[in-house]
Formats: C-alpha cells, sequence, structure tokens
C-alpha cells in the first residue's frame, strides 16, 4: 500500500509562547474561532463607544495582495484599519506590531498574535529580516494577503504625523502592489499614548485611492520619494472634510 | 459527585491528601538534589513542574464535582484531539476537525445530561452510540463538499481520532456517573501513572530485552513485566477505593491496567513513529504533549469501564 502524506505541523514541538511569537503561523481552528469572535466584539465596541466610521471603502482591491499605510497615534489604529476589511480577509490581513513592545510578555503576545494577527516587525534589531517577511508575504497573490503598515514608526504623540520611514519605498518600489493610504480621525484623541483605557470619541477612517509605484527604482532616493509620495496622500486625506 | 459529596467521601479525602502529600514531599526531594547537583536533576524538575501543573487541576476538577470534572475531561479529549490532528495533518481540513471537536463535545454533554429514560445521570444510551452519529457526520463532510482527493485519508484520520481520543477517554467523564466514582476515578488515575513509574524503573534497573524495538526502543520486557506485577499487587492494596469488587475484578483490574496501560502508550507511539515525531506537543513542561500524557489512559478507561459494567451496575 501506498504511504500516506502527513503535513505535521512545523511548531509541534514548540511551547505556546514560541507558537504564538513564530511567523508565519500554522492555522489553527481555535485562533480562527477566537480572532472572528474578537472582530465582531471590536466592531460592535468601535461602533458604540466611538461612532467609527468608514469612508472609502470601495477603494480596498476585491483580491490580490495589497497595503495599507495610515497614520499611527493610538493602539486603536490596527483594530480600526481590521475593522474596514471583510471578515473573510481577516486571516489574510497582517498589521506590521512592534516586536519589542507587543511580542514579550505573555497576554501582550497572546493578543497581538490572536486577534490581531499582527506581524511581529524588529523596529531596531533585524529590521531586514522583517522587511523580507513582508516581501514573502505580499508576494503570495492567491488568496492575496494585506499588509497594514504605519511608516512612522511609532504613535506620535502631539497630533502631528511624523516623516514615513522609507522602508515602505523599499516593500514597494518596482512592484504592482496596490498601496492605499489611509487616514485615521480621532483615535489619538480617544485612546491616546500613555494611558491604560479608551475614552468615547468620534473615530473616523478614511481610505484612499490605491497608488502602485512600479516606475520606481531600488535606490534610496525613490524609497524616500515613495514614503514622501504616501505622507503627502495621508495629509491630503487629512484635510478633506466629511460632507455635513 | 460534588462538592459535598468530595468532602463526605473518605476515598476522596484519602486520595487528596495521599497525592497532594507525594507531590509536596516529592518536590522537596527534587529541589534539594537539584540544589546539590544541578545539571542531574534538571529533567526531574521539569517533569515535576509538568506534576505540579496538572495534579492540582485534576484533583480540583472531580473536588469541583461531576460538571467540572466532566468539563476538563472534555477539554483534556479536545486538546489531545487536537494535538493528534496536528500532527497528522488534518489540523489543516478545518471542516473535517470541527466535525470531531463538535463530536467530543456531545460525548461530553451525553455524560451530564439526565437520561430521559431512565432518570439517572448521564445518557448512556446516547452515549454508547455517539460514534455512530459522528462517523456518520464525518463521513459527509466531503460529501457535503463534492470532494475526493485526499478525502479517504482525512475521514480515516479523524474517525481514528474521534473513535480513541474523543470516545474512549470520554469514559472517564461516564465514570463521573458512577455510583463510585471518586473510587473508580483516583484508582484507574493513580494505578495508570504508577504503571507506568514502574515501568520506567523495573526498566532501568533490570531492563535487557527490547519490547518493541521499531515502537518504542527504549521499553523492555523486563519493565513490562515488572509494571504488570505491580499493577497486578495494587488493586488488592487498594481495595478499600473499589468496595464492590470481588477477587476476579481485583485480578482483572490489575491486568487491564498493566497491559492495557502499556498497550496504550505503545498504540500512540505507532503513530507518533509514522509520523515521525518524537512527542505530540509541548504543552506540559518536562512530559511533552498532553496526548503523551494520557496514552494510557485512553485505552484502559474504556476497559475498566464496561469491565465494571459487565458485572456490576454502573448507575
Amino acid at each position: 500500500m501506498e504511504e500516506w502524506n502527513y503535513q505535521t505541523a512545523e511548531d509541534l514541538d514548540q511551547t505556546l509562547a514560541e507558537r504564538l511569537r513564530r511567523f508565519p503561523r500554522e492555522p489553527d481552528i481555535f485562533v480562527y474561532g477566537a480572532r472572528l469572535a474578537g472582530a465582531l466584539t471590536i466592531r460592535l465596541l468601535l461602533k458604540a463607544w466611538h461612532r467609527f466610521t468608514i469612508r472609502g471603502q470601495e477603494h480596498l482591491p476585491r483580491q490580490g495582495s495589497f497595503i495599507m499605510v495610515a497614520n499611527h497615534s493610538s493602539h486603536l489604529d490596527a483594530l480600526c484599519m481590521l475593522s474596514a476589511l471583510p471578515m473573510g480577509k481577516l486571516h489574510h490581513a497582517f498589521p506590521a506590531a512592534a516586536a519589542d513592545y507587543f511580542f514579550v510578555s505573555l497576554p501582550r503576545l497572546a493578543l497581538a498574535s490572536i486577534i490581531v494577527n499582527a506581524l511581529p516587525f524588529h523596529r531596531q534589531t533585524n529590521l531586514r529580516q522583517s522587511v523580507s517577511l513582508c516581501q514573502n508575504l505580499l508576494a503570495n497573490d492567491s488568496p492575496g494577503n494585506i499588509l497594514i503598515l504605519f511608516p512612522e514608526g511609532t504613535r506620535s504623540t502631539n497630533g502631528q504625523m511624523n516623516p514615513f520611514k522609507p522602508g515602505i519605498g523599499k516593500l514597494v518600489a518596482g512592484t504592482s502592489l496596490p498601496v492605499l493610504p489611509c487616514y485615521l480621525d480621532g483615535a489619538g484623541k480617544a485612546w491616546p499614548k500613555g494611558t491604560w483605557c479608551p475614552r468615547p470619541c468620534r473615530v473616523t477612517l478614511t481610505i484612499g485611492q490605491p497608488r502602485q509605484f512600479q516606475s520606481y527604482g531600488q535606490s534610496r532616493e525613490d524609497h524616500d520619494a515613495i514614503a514622501a509620495e504616501l505622507y503627502q496622500a495621508v495629509q491630503e486625506l487629512a484635510e478633506q472634510k466629511p460632507a455635513e | 459527585m460534588s462538592l459535598q459529596a468530595a468532602i463526605d467521601s473518605g476515598i476522596f479525602r484519602f486520595y487528596a491528601l495521599a497525592i497532594l502529600s507525594l507531590l509536596a514531599f516529592a518536590g522537596i526531594t527534587i529541589a534539594i538534589l537539584r540544589w546539590r547537583w544541578p545539571q542531574k536533576m534538571d529533567h526531574a524538575w521539569r517533569s515535576y513542574l509538568g506534576w505540579l501543573m496538572m495534579v492540582p487541576l485534576v484533583i480540583g476538577a472531580i473536588f469541583l464535582g461531576r460538571f467540572a470534572a466532566v468539563f476538563l475531561f472534555t477539554i483534556i479529549s479536545i486538546f489531545g484531539f487536537k494535538e493528534y490532528a496536528r500532527a497528522t495533518g488534518l489540523y489543516r481540513d478545518f471542516f473535517m476537525t470541527g466535525t470531531a471537536y463538535l463530536g467530543i463535545i456531545a460525548v461530553g454533554i451525553t455524560c451530564l445530561v439526565t437520561d430521559p429514560n431512565l432518570h439517572t445521570p448521564g445518557w448512556y444510551g446516547l452515549f454508547i452510540v455517539m460514534p455512530v452519529y459522528v462517523i456518520a457526520a464525518l463521513l459527509m463532510v466531503p460529501i457535503l463538499r463534492n470532494r475526493t482527493a485526499g478525502q479517504l485519508q482525512v475521514m480515516a484520520l479523524a474517525i481514528l481520532g474521534f473513535i480513541y481520543i474523543g470516545w474512549m477517554f470520554g469514559h472517564l467523564s461516564f465514570l463521573t456517573n458512577a455510583n463510585h466514582a471518586y473510587g473508580y476515578i483516583l484508582y484507574l488515575l493513580v494505578a495508570v501513572s504508577l504503571n507506568d513509574v514502574a515501568a520506567y524503573t523495573c526498566g532501568r534497573l533490570f531492563g535487557r530485552h527490547p519490547l518493541r524495538s521499531e515502537i518504542s526502543p527504549k521499553k523492555t520486557w523486563e519493565g513490562s513485566i515488572g509494571a504488570l506485577i505491580f499493577s497486578m499487587i495494587l488493586p488488592w492494596v487498594m481495595w478499600f477505593s473499589l468496595p464492590d469488587f470481588t477477587p476476579r475484578e481485583l485480578i482483572l483490574t490489575g491486568l487491564i491496567v498493566g497491559i492495557g496501560g502499556q498497550i496504550g502508550d505503545l498504540a500512540i507511539s505507532v503513530i507518533k513513529r509514522d509520523v515521525g515525531i518524537k512527542d505530540t506537543g509541548a504543552l506540559i513542561k518536562g512530559h511533552g504533549g498532553i496526548l503523551d500524557r494520557i496514552d494510557s489512559l485512553i485505552f484502559t478507561t474504556p476497559l475498566f469501564f464496561h469491565m465494571i459494567s459487565f458485572y456490576h451496575p454502573i448507575q
């Protein structure tokens, strides 16, 4: 008789913490269930506590990989971005999260890994590996992965956007990957850096038209130019006022 | 089984005191030896930490009563099946594994609900035929999905996993409805664990001839025979725990634990060798996965259960 083919999980011999830190993660029915339940709860809470509104959802590509970039001022940011996506895409959406902050203690690790499906991003150490991880993720076009990035690199504390780091340029230069600039209004006021609990402030997410950067090369100047263009695009969304 | 019944039960109090005392004594001893020989005692310490996690959890659940005990055993079953699914690759098929998980939960529920005909705790009639319904549901999965490729393997793995880890281990949950639940469950848990320890100890001291070299290279005939002898003696020492048993049932109990315990261990080892892994997981410090811990119990529990019910009414 022909032998069966066993596709053993690659993290079988790892402890829980090791498995949560690992990326990419093995599919897990319980994790997927918890993530869906978490997403439903978060969407309800965002609606009820923050009167969360999303504009420009029609700009989201229906298939293939793409990137969403946004300003960063709060822990609410990733949750708001995920809430803009269809539930069916949740397990293929990966907000980049600082590995040195979210992937250390077990409770934060569990939340980041299970509920948010965060991609551990090494800001200080191993930046090249993190960028390579993002590139591999985005190379998968069927069913396609969604990368959520905050190119400022850290949460703003003064309500002003910090300049975008050039890493985003390295990822998308010379590719046809759609990049959607997004602006989050009110998240920094609702849950600013340093506070424990979000306040009931209105939060709005505006999703802009996708952009592509095929004509750009891999020089440092091109990366900076892409970062600057996306920064400008997010600024423009910030200046748009919603219809009264 | 209930909180008050546990407090009133001399058998429960004896086991709880004995086990917790042994745990404390072992902890102090290993800690002292570890202070003197840290490297030599490292494995023993990690193994002890695993026991420190498991024992209070199990004793606590049994103490809290039938619902807590069935809940814990069902959770163990679910996570045991999960390890099996991850080891064999079945975990990638969410529909099949989801159906099996629902089947395991259903087994747990049958242990808790009242029998509508006999008005006794636990619906035995439904419990015993649950494999029929779950296998039917598992066979329907590829039909509903209109798939054929690889489905024989997936169905076979799911059915084996449910029957072995879900339903056979589920007999431990149903034992919570027995007249002498504390005696039966606690005896079984202790006897199976001590059987493993006896096999290991006798193997280390006297082991020469491999038992099943292809399946488990470290097991020896000497270790197995030593464990069997130990398990044949233990029921007589712990007869108070098995009140209605005659000498015939004590002998059968010894054989079930002594032989069945080792076959259970080897059965999981067959799966592990075929798949090509050493442990089924890393959930329990120093012990590997849940399946590595309950492998003997999965095999012995239904044999023990049906041996009792053949000679005595379980409820």
